[in-house]
């Protein structure tokens, strides 16, 4: 069967028995997800490549026993979330201040502000990392797939899922009042 | 109601191509999580991460206290206590219970190379000095026909 044509629990059983082809559908699925829940704990993107491929590792060691494969996207995000607390705990033991910023890892927001090229773009990024974690997290999990699906966000996010919904306007009316007041944010309809 | 469903529809799509254009997952990643499939060692029982101190938020988290891993494979459980070294060298005191026979461990990094081996004394201890931190993983060689045992990989 064409891997396009299968169903997740057919591409996570497949996988398991070291098809291949499965394999790369599900990581080409999920990649955004766990990339997006990486980020959205403020890690830089080197860092968020790490703990991304330590993820993926945990999968992959898992692959012979996921009882529900239809659930691999939630067992992903909370899988990364784990791992992104482990990293920042780690390295921030390894610093020798007792500054409570050392919880913040550096992220690297100004190069991802580099890549922007117009006004607009580099206004809403602007508006868009002046959220809180929260709401930065939450956004980012709601555009990294077609179809976001509550429950792996409510994963990735430890907040049930009749959160999400008020949530989401909470962050985005915030974000249009951050962007509303930014003169280089214009000539939308947003 | 209608109106505001579709600005944050719209704000919504805005932001996705925004986050796509400077800050999509790059590469290597899903080049690694593919490639990853081939490495699975089919001869092999996992001892998975159980417990990790530096999750433990109850615990004390001072800098002093050494990190404590837990890992288990069936009736096997392994503990491991890593200790800062010179540089940037580490330390791993292990316990494997219950107490082997003879085990050998190796411990891999996350290039596949071995990098450090020890055998396990009469209670199942043993230790390993490694070169440096990163992500490794421990394979405990049993006494045939017990099959290896390898841990998740943790990092350092």
């Amino acid at each position: 069967m064409p891997v396009s044509d299968s169903s997740l629990e057919e591409l996570v059983r497949a996988a398991a028995d070291g098809d291949q082809e499965a394999w790369n559908a599900v990581v080409d699925r999920f990649q955004n997800l766990v990339w997006a829940t990486a980020r959205a704990h403020r890690l830089s993107r080197d860092d968020a490549a790490d703990v991304a491929q330590t993820t993926w590792l945990r999968l992959v060691e898992n692959l012979g026993r996921i009882r529900d494969p239809e659930r691999i996207g939630g067992w992903l995000a909370t899988t990364a979330r784990r791992e992104c607390l482990r990293h920042i705990r780690l390295h921030a033991r390894e610093l020798p201040t007792e500054d409570a910023d050392v919880f913040e890892a550096p992220s690297d927001e100004d190069a991802v502000a580099a890549l922007l090229t117009t006004e607009r773009d580099s206004a809403l990024w602007r508006a868009f990392v002046r959220l809180s974690e929260r709401c930065q997290t939450l956004l980012r999990l709601l555009v990294s797939q077609e179809d976001p699906s509550y429950e792996e966000i409510s994963a990735a996010l430890e907040m049930p899922v009749g959160a999400i919904g008020p949530t989401r306007m909470r962050c985005l009316e915030k974000l249009r009042s951050f962007t509303g007041a930014d003169p280089a944010f214009q000539g939308g309809a947003v | 109601m209608t109106d505001d469903t579709t600005r944050d529809d719209e704000l919504l799509r805005e932001l996705r191509a925004l986050i796509e254009q400077a800050d999509s997952p790059p590469a290597e990643v899903a080049e690694f999580a593919k490639a990853a499939l081939g490495w699975r060692r089919l001869d092999t029982d996992l001892a998975e991460l159980l417990a990790d101190s530096v999750l433990d938020m109850s615990g004390v988290r001072s800098g002093e206290g050494a990190r404590r891993l837990t890992f288990e494979a069936g009736d096997l459980s392994l503990d491991l206590e890593v200790r800062p070294e010179e540089g940037e060298g580490r330390q791993l005191l292990g316990q494997v219970a219950p107490a082997p026979t003879t085990a050998t461990v190796e411990a891999q990094s996350g290039d596949g190379e071995l990098i450090a081996t020890a055998v396990c004394d009469e209670l199942g201890r043993f230790r390993l000095s490694l070169p440096g931190g990163g992500r490794v993983r421990l394979r405990i060689r049993l006494e045939p026909p017990a099959a290896p045992v390898e841990t998740s990989w943790f990092s350092l």
